[in-house]
């Protein structure tokens, strides 16, 4: 019905256009869009199920998941979910955590069933994800109080909230267990420690720390700094700068090229996707899509 | 072209963002804001657009064959500065700074409360792939709204005392549609955002309906000898079908001021539904409001805004105490 077959191909990427309610489908080795699908309200992020056979995007404004078969392009199933901004799966694949930016809530789902098994009430605007390595704990950041909550899965009790600066964004899991949360509200990356939520280390990397992505081989961790325009790869083990990129119009959310030598990322104020030849640090080409540009996905 | 166009628009709307407004959220600590200044700035420049391409579509119609000619057009220019105040400044600010959060704050409850606001390709599956048909069909359910609207607008004495201010100008032009009070305008974006909400309009949407609504509206506020005919006046609101609206004060039987006649926006057939329709063939009636003449009309944006309280506080003065004037006697005719 969605007329997305063309994700079933071996090189593309899928954008999902918020403003525009639609998903955008790029060639990946032309760099051009080849289909622009009305796709629903609010459609704001996307994640592959733990099978890697599906993607998932959540429809924040139309209140609902919808379901894409990897292999076929086709939408296979259209879940109702209230306000899913931002979602993400457990590393064990058991929850399925949605964030309801707009409507100050988080949800947990069962992974499996899409049955929801705990609502909570999130004081505010929760936004970004992560989990904890053995999937009892999903930290989620709350940009409208500048802090991050810890849940416990299994009760959907909460463990602790603490502030971690302005308009916190991105939030990720380190090999070691602590947590990397990108400050938008200054021009930092918060570490902070899981058990307790103290903020343990501030690195510097660009105004407006937004989002994170890990390099495949995991050497090195990339920032989009929203309001700088530029991305810091990090090395990931020291947390050093290695490099800034330039990557103007509000850079957000990244994903690698299956080969990894391509950075791609959703450009939120210039309806563009950049992407970034990483051997040089420069952009590549700038491919148009529809209007604010969110989530990424490329195959 | 327009693809082009829209392009354009939108670049246009990322460098103003990102240049000038997204670093004075992030120096005063409000980036949780910038989606919705973002989205503000696209309203402000598709009102702006549609200001050009309604002087563009209209001025030449009031040139070509206007209605009324004046040497003095003071009247006028006062309701081009409420056009640009109201449609780039302060409509846009209420409806992204004030009314987006409450509605986003009654959705929450709402749907912690069960209901979740049901989104109408969903109930007509092949609407999904017709964004554009979608947006008709809103914009008939939004007009309906506006057409009832209206109505109390010129049934109630405290809403017709703030609506006398859009009516009381004696020099209707393309420029008129925006004359109104601010709180007018509040109750009009609240009203048509309650409706949008209930039929599920997304909230991106309905900046790009608003904008379909004021070209339609500049249109018929065009002092131009222009009417659709009798068939074309039950499909479009035009200047002539709007003009006898206007000059509800002189409408003959069965109409009266309170009930008037022609409230529709867009389609005339809420009109020709509700008994509210009426042609008067070639005749085209000067506008305004027979007992508010002067400089309390004839003034300044400020000076006029401060008239619009006035006749609000004698309106609801007559409200609590019938032996008080109600707002038109408290004003007599200068």
């Amino acid at each position: 019905m969605l007329g997305v077959a063309d994700a079933a191909r071996a090189t593309t990427a899928v954008v999902l256009d918020s403003d525009d309610d639609a998903l955008s489908v790029i060639d990946s080795t032309t760099y051009k869009e080849v289909s622009r699908t009305h796709i629903g309200r609010g459609p704001h992020h996307l994640v592959q199920t733990p099978d890697g056979r599906t993607l998932v995007i959540a429809m924040s404004g139309s209140n609902e998941l919808v379901l894409i078969d990897r292999v076929t392009g086709i939408e296979t199933k259209r879940i109702a979910a209230s306000d899913p901004y931002q979602i993400g799966f457990s590393p064990d694949g058991k929850w399925l955590v949605a964030a309801s930016l707009r409507l100050d809530r988080i949800d947990i789902y069962d992974g499996k069933t899409y049955q929801l098994v705990h609502r909570l009430p999130a004081s505010t605007m929760p936004s970004h994800i992560a989990y904890s390595r053995d999937s009892s704990t999903v930290f989620v950041t709350l940009q409208g109080t500048g802090s991050v909550v810890s849940i416990d899965l299994v009760s959907g009790k909460v463990n602790w909230t603490k502030p971690v600066g302005p308009t916190p964004a991105g939030i990720v899991t380190r090999p070691g267990g602590t947590l990397l949360v990108g400050v938008m509200g200054s021009n930092y990356v918060a570490e902070m420690d899981p058990a307790s939520g103290d903020v343990t280390r501030k690195i510097t990397t660009g105004n407006g720390a937004h989002n994170f992505l890990a390099a495949p081989d995991g050497k090195t961790l990339y920032v989009t700094n929203r309001v700088a325009g530029t991305i810091s790869a990090l090395d990931a083990d020291t947390l050093a700068i290695r490099s800034t990129i330039q990557a103007p119009g509000g850079p957000d959310d990244m994903a690698m090229s299956p080969n990894g030598q391509e950075l791609w990322v959703t450009g939120r104020w210039r309806a563009w996707v950049d992407v970034i030849e990483l051997a040089s640090g420069s952009l590549k080409t700038s491919v148009p899509v529809g209007r604010s540009p969110h989530g990424i996905f490329v195959y | 072209m327009f693809d082009a166009a829209q392009r354009t628009i939108e670049q246009v709307q990322g460098i103003v963002f990102e240049t000038s407004l997204q670093p004075v959220l992030f120096q005063l600590g409000l980036m949780d804001w910038s989606e919705d200044v973002f989205d503000g700035v696209a309203f402000a420049l598709y009102g702006a657009l549609a200001v050009v391409i309604a002087y563009l579509l209209c001025r030449p119609l009031e040139l070509w064959r206007p209605v009324e000619r004046w040497t003095d057009r003071r009247g006028v220019r006062t309701d081009i500065v409420y056009t640009l105040v109201h449609r780039l400044g302060v409509v846009p600010a209420i409806l992204f700074l004030v009314l987006a959060p409450i509605g986003v704050m009654v959705d929450s409850y709402s749907r912690f409360a069960g209901y979740i606001p049901p989104e109408i390709e969903q109930l007509v599956t092949p609407l999904y792939n017709q964004p554009f048909v979608t947006f008709l069909v809103y914009m008939v359910v939004l007009d309906f709204g506006e057409y009832w609207r209206h109505r109390l607008q010129h049934r109630l004495p405290w809403w017709w005392a703030l609506h006398s201010l859009h009516h009381d100008q004696r020099q209707m032009t393309l420029w008129s549609d925006d004359r109104n009070h601010i709180l007018d305008d509040v109750l009009a974006l609240a009203w048509g955002g309650t409706l949008a909400m209930l039929i599920g309009v997304p909230p991106g949407e309905y900046p790009l309906v608003l904008i379909g609504f004021r070209l339609i509206e500049s249109l018929s506020h065009t002092n131009s000898r222009l009417s659709f005919g009798r068939f074309g006046s039950i499909l479009l609101v035009g200047p002539h079908y709007h003009r006898v609206h206007h000059s509800i004060e002189h409408a003959a039987a069965p109409f009266d001021r309170s009930r008037g006649c022609n409230f529709a926006v867009i389609l005339p057939v809420w009109d020709v539904i509700f008994g509210t329709w009426r042609q008067t063939d070639d005749a085209y009636p000067d506008t305004g409001v027979a007992s508010l003449t002067g400089p309390r009309v004839r003034c300044g944006y400020l000076r006029h805004q401060w008239e619009g309280f006035r006749r609000l506080g004698a309106a609801l003065g007559h409200l609590v105490d019938r032996r008080r004037p109600s707002f038109v006697a408290a004003f007599p005719a200068e």
